[in-house]
């Protein structure tokens, strides 16, 4: 394990961030923490990363102890914070240089670095740029260059992608993807689950500063009920139909309204084929078909009674 | 190297900064140059002062009298009064229409009449006091040892001091130059916005660079060190600015002793370094409440230092002298007052050692405080 986090507790004041607080990481995965604003994300990578202290609690990185002056350990860890941390009086190059110079200190391998990580990001045409002259993506992906540069073994990314146009978002998925592909272990926070889905390889739900849920995308989606939602467009369909459609395998509800029947299913394969045998078999005319697979939302939903993005 | 360079160029970049540290001094010592060549500039030139004196019988028999006021009217270098001699009546319409400050009407005792109050009134009347007096005294000592008379005469014309004047050094007294002195202070002083805007790009808490830097492998008395020292090159680089500008352009003497002065810049800008970055650490408010703090203080310490008003320095140093021991302002006017005045230097390297010594008790307090490594919130 490269990270581990054990019975972790953090207050602020009355209120419980973490409470007891468990968290590993293997070594070469994605693990996401998805969770609601206040969960206890950012609270938690901070507490890994010793920038804030805590009531109770063990956390490990590299096998040995995390502490503010474990400087072998950090020299391996790179952080992209929540908050974009990059100097406004340097230009891009000069941004990234002086925080991988924090970490490299021979200037002709750090050279390569930076030019690693500049087009690692697609930042090559802004190089001598400054920061408040960027966009919003651009400057996410400045933030992340300056992360990444120095080729960390471990990564935390804190919602790198608040506010961030679509083209950036994709780039910055991708280079994180390329970041693990050759070896780099990553930790993502975020609330937008379809980042998580698309990107982890594993992933916690956390609320309140506990663990709800985790495992893969597949194995969270199998602790939930809900299966495959099929909607589709159909005019005048009387209750008789509806009622049969509930009886067909797999369906778990079924409810028509406003000329769409939306039927849930809890398992099972090839669902939609069943159903549309079914309308097809009785000539009932049916317009647009939406088939949609339960997300992580469900899940959360499914745990808590509540959304993950409020 | 790295740290050091980086930071040198991020803070020379911040314009907002720069400007107030080193374009606004210029200006002020540009309006102070100009404001003290207006007040010390002008040559008063004495003229001399009309009178008129009332032509008597009683006049015309005065003969010691009359060679007196001759002696002050005829013309020439000493000419004290531009005298005319004319009836009661027209003396009066002189007076009444300005054109004459006094009329003189000779007396027992002699007699002045002004319309006003002023400074030639006064000189009119100190002129007619000194004659009475010494008369008084002539006459006092004939009647009692009437001997030599010529004698008398003689020794009574001279005018002898009792006391001479030493000076310290062959400098003159200036009290404009401890405005520019007071002024070279505030700027050193100014130092505390670059330790400030360190001690915010330094903590985890106030900044996510300061996060960013406080997760990196480096420690931090080495990024405290390389920080403060890209701050000190950046303030003593303006001072150094100031100092030329003030020396070349608006040629304030500051002696002839150059090295001292930089010594003293530079003790002075490690107090203003020091300073800002002890208000950055223990002020636990927002960066703008922290600025106006700073900001107030260097004032503070500036007026107390004379830099507003030019005795106040006098007024502390009575009052209450151990403000001036530690005040660095006032520590840093004193220096370069003391190199230009003193010929010595016991008292100019008294004011660098304690400089320094309340620049070291900061250091050691703030970095103390910045080496807590981990925070309650971020």
């Amino acid at each position: 394990m490269l990270v581990r986090v054990q019975n972790l507790v953090k207050r602020y004041g009355d209120v419980l961030a973490l409470d007891h607080f468990n968290l590993e990481v293997g070594e070469g995965e994605i693990l996401g923490l998805l969770g609601p604003n206040g969960s206890g994300k950012t609270t938690t990578i901070n507490c890994i990363l010793s920038l804030l202290k805590y009531d109770k609690g063990v956390i490990e990185v590299f096998g040995k102890p995390m502490a503010p002056d474990a400087y072998e350990s950090k020299r391996n860890i790179g952080v992209v914070m929540q908050n974009v941390a990059v100097f406004q009086e340097l230009r891009v190059d000069e941004n990234i240089d002086y925080f991988c110079g924090m970490y490299v200190h021979d200037a002709k391998a750090r050279r390569r670095l930076v030019d690693e990580a500049i087009d690692s990001v697609g930042l090559g045409e802004f190089r001598k740029f400054y920061p408040k002259k960027l966009s919003g993506g651009l400057l996410r992906r400045l933030n992340i260059a300056c992360g990444i540069a120095h080729k960390p073994k471990l990564i935390f990314l804190d919602e790198p992608t608040v506010a961030v146009d679509p083209q950036s978002r994709n780039k910055i998925l991708e280079g994180i993807r390329e970041l693990n592909r050759l070896g780099a272990t990553v930790v993502y926070t975020s609330h937008y689950m379809e980042e998580v889905e698309q990107l982890c390889t594993r992933i916690v739900i956390m609320d309140k500063g506990k663990t709800l849920a985790t495992g893969t995308k597949d194995e969270l989606k199998a602790m939930i009920n809900d299966g495959e939602t099929v909607t589709v467009e159909l005019y005048a369909l009387q209750p008789d139909h509806v009622a049969n459609i509930r009886q067909l395998p797999h369906v778990a509800r079924a409810e028509y309204a406003d000329n769409r029947l939306a039927v849930h299913f809890d398992g099972g394969q090839h669902n939609l084929l069943t159903l549309l045998d079914y309308l097809t078999s009785r000539d009932l005319s049916f317009g647009r078909v939406f088939s949609e697979q339960p997300t992580l939302n469900d899940v959360f939903l499914e745990i808590t009674g509540r959304q993950l993005r409020d | 190297m790295h740290i050091f360079g980086y930071r040198l160029k991020c803070l020379a970049r911040d314009r907002e900064m720069v400007f107030w540290t080193l374009i606004f001094p210029l200006i002020l010592a540009t309006m102070f140059h100009f404001a003290f060549d207006q007040l010390m500039g002008r040559q008063e030139t004495f003229r001399p002062i009309r009178a008129a004196v009332v032509g008597s019988d009683a006049y015309r028999q005065n003969v010691a009298f009359r060679q007196a006021l001759d002696a002050l009217s005829g013309p020439g270098e000493g000419q004290l009064i531009e005298l005319t001699v004319t009836d009661d009546r027209e003396a009066r319409r002189l007076l009444e229409e300005g054109a004459i400050s006094g009329v003189i009407t000779v007396d027992d005792p002699i007699g002045l009449t002004v319309s006003q109050s002023g400074i030639e009134q006064s000189i009119l009347k100190s002129i007619l006091d000194e004659y009475a007096h010494t008369y008084a005294t002539i006459t006092g000592i004939l009647e009692e040892h009437p001997t030599d008379p010529a004698g008398l005469l003689r020794e009574i014309g001279q005018v002898r001091t009792y006391t001479q004047q030493i000076s310290f050094s062959s400098a003159e007294p200036n009290t404009t130059l401890n405005f520019f002195y007071a002024l070279i202070a505030m700027t050193c002083l100014y130092g505390g916005f670059w330790g400030l805007r360190n001690t915010t790009d330094m903590q985890a808490d106030l900044s996510p660079q300061g996060a960013r830097r406080s997760v990196a492998p480096t420690h931090k008395f080495g990024v405290v060190l390389y920080d403060s020292a890209a701050a000190l090159t950046i303030n003593l680089a303006e001072v150094t600015v100031l100092l030329a500008y003030l020396m070349l352009v608006l040629r304030v003497k500051f002696g002839n002793q150059v090295w001292y002065v930089l010594l003293t810049c530079l003790a002075g800008c490690i107090a203003g370094v020091s300073f800002g970055a002890f208000i950055g650490t223990f002020a636990r408010k927002s960066e703008g409440v922290k600025t106006a703090i700073l900001s107030a203080s260097s004032m503070t310490m500036s007026f107390l230092a004379g830099m507003m008003m030019v005795n106040m320095k006098d007024i502390i140093a009575r009052k209450a002298p151990i403000l001036s021991y530690i005040n660095p302002a006032a520590l840093i006017t004193d220096a370069f007052y003391s190199l230009y005045i003193f010929e010595g230097h016991r008292r100019f390297f008294l004011n660098i050692a304690l400089l320094l010594l309340i620049s070291l008790a900061i250091c050691i307090l703030s970095f103390l405080r910045l080496r807590r490594d981990r925070y309650a919130s971020l």
